[in-house]
């Protein structure tokens, strides 16, 4: 059974203040109604009576919540600019991990294989450990940036429109990225590595391509999905 | 009122409208005038300002927290988490900022109360006078 306290932590993250401020208000405020709930006790009246006097000193639901929500300072990054946290931080942290993924791709390719036209190649011994940390990287980044941003959304109980922006945005991008790795005559013999984001160049690139983005997004928005059909049933219930 | 009432304090006295700007900063000067004391936690600060006030001023108990973190955001309140008795508590102390906010608060508020007991015991009635005529 959801106790007051726990209504006041929805009902808190649901208006936007951050959990780390909800999670201390609410820490503070059962010590107190456990001071309470002694305090009347000892004062002679049941454990039932206790509780429900405790209840009213420490104050109306309305009047807790209102109280944290009307103090703007409290109010998580989620819930004042959605828009960066759910999409531009996401994208951001993605075209990181990228620069990264393909700074170990080129530097590895110098270093390792100085003789090969490409990176992409069969490899053994350090070369292996070295090139699969780049495509760690590379394929685990967008899975991890999609799993923070449901985390994020069902800490902060956000509503969809955002995080589900978020989501789509890591999963086209994730999707259409190509990697391409090459050594342009003229350029001193550097090789070099860039990439792009594109469907492809024919039809059944391009259904590649979106059937890929979806796999994507699947993986990546599942969590968060079951996390929402869980907490409505619950609610329901 | 309505001000205080968003922090959950009430006053006894029945009052039917105030100006919402009027008695900003009591809860403030009462928490930090009871810390310049001494630590306390929330509970005890409760107490403190209900016995103290003759329970004239009866705290929300809950929505003392909310003043104390904002208090401690703004540096005026460090806290510390210490366990006495078996439990764990977050203790309040005042920092130098907040018994420099203490001395601001004290003042206006000693201002404010004296020209209202001036008001009240007809004082400067010929000012008033002069002022509506």
């Amino acid at each position: 059974m959801a106790t007051p306290l726990d209504s006041l932590r929805e009902r808190l993250l649901r208006a936007g203040v951050a959990p780390r401020h909800v999670r201390r208000y609410l820490t503070e405020l059962a010590d107190h109604l456990s001071d309470l709930r002694a305090e009347e006790e000892h004062a002679g009246r049941s454990k039932a009576d206790a509780e429900s006097a405790a209840l009213v000193r420490l104050g109306r639901i309305d009047d807790l919540s209102r109280a944290m929500i009307c103090q703007r300072q409290f109010q998580s990054w989620c819930a004042r600019a959605p828009w960066a946290m759910f999409t531009v931080a996401p994208l951001l942290a993605l075209a990181a991990a990228y620069f990264v993924a393909c700074l170990i791709l080129w530097s590895g390719w110098r270093i390792l294989l100085p003789g090969s036209d490409t990176p992409f190649v069969p490899v053994d011994g350090l070369a292996v450990y070295y090139f699969g940390l780049g495509r760690m990287i590379y394929y685990v980044t967008p899975v991890a940036i999609g799993w923070g941003i449901c985390l994020l959304a069902a800490r902060q109980r956000s509503k969809a429109a955002w995080p589900a922006c978020g989501l789509i945005l890591t999963a086209l991008v994730a999707g259409t990225a190509r990697v391409h790795a090459g050594r342009p005559a003229g350029f001193g013999g550097i090789g070099r590595v860039g990439m792009s984001f594109e469907l492809g160049p024919s039809l059944p690139a391009v259904a590649g391509s979106l059937s890929h983005v979806a796999a994507v997004l699947l993986l990546i928005g599942l969590p968060w999905l079951a996390w929402r059909i869980q907490r409505a049933g619950s609610l329901s219930a | 009122m309505i001000y205080l009432e968003s922090l959950g304090i009430k006053f006894a006295v029945a009052t039917r409208e105030t100006n919402p700007n009027f008695m900003n900063g009591v809860p403030e000067l009462l928490i930090l005038r009871l810390l310049q004391q001494g630590e306390m936690y929330g509970y005890e600060i409760v107490q403190e300002i209900r016995s103290r006030t003759g329970s004239v001023v009866a705290v929300g108990e809950g929505v003392v927290y909310p003043v104390l973190h904002v208090l401690e955001r703004e540096g005026a309140l460090a806290s510390k988490r210490r366990t006495v008795g078996g439990r764990s508590r977050i203790y309040y102390v005042v920092t130098p900022l907040g018994t420099r906010r203490l001395t601001v608060l004290s003042e206006t508020w000693n201002q404010l109360a004296a020209a209202i007991q001036r008001l009240l015991k007809g004082g400067n009635l010929g000012d008033a006078t002069r002022f509506s005529s």
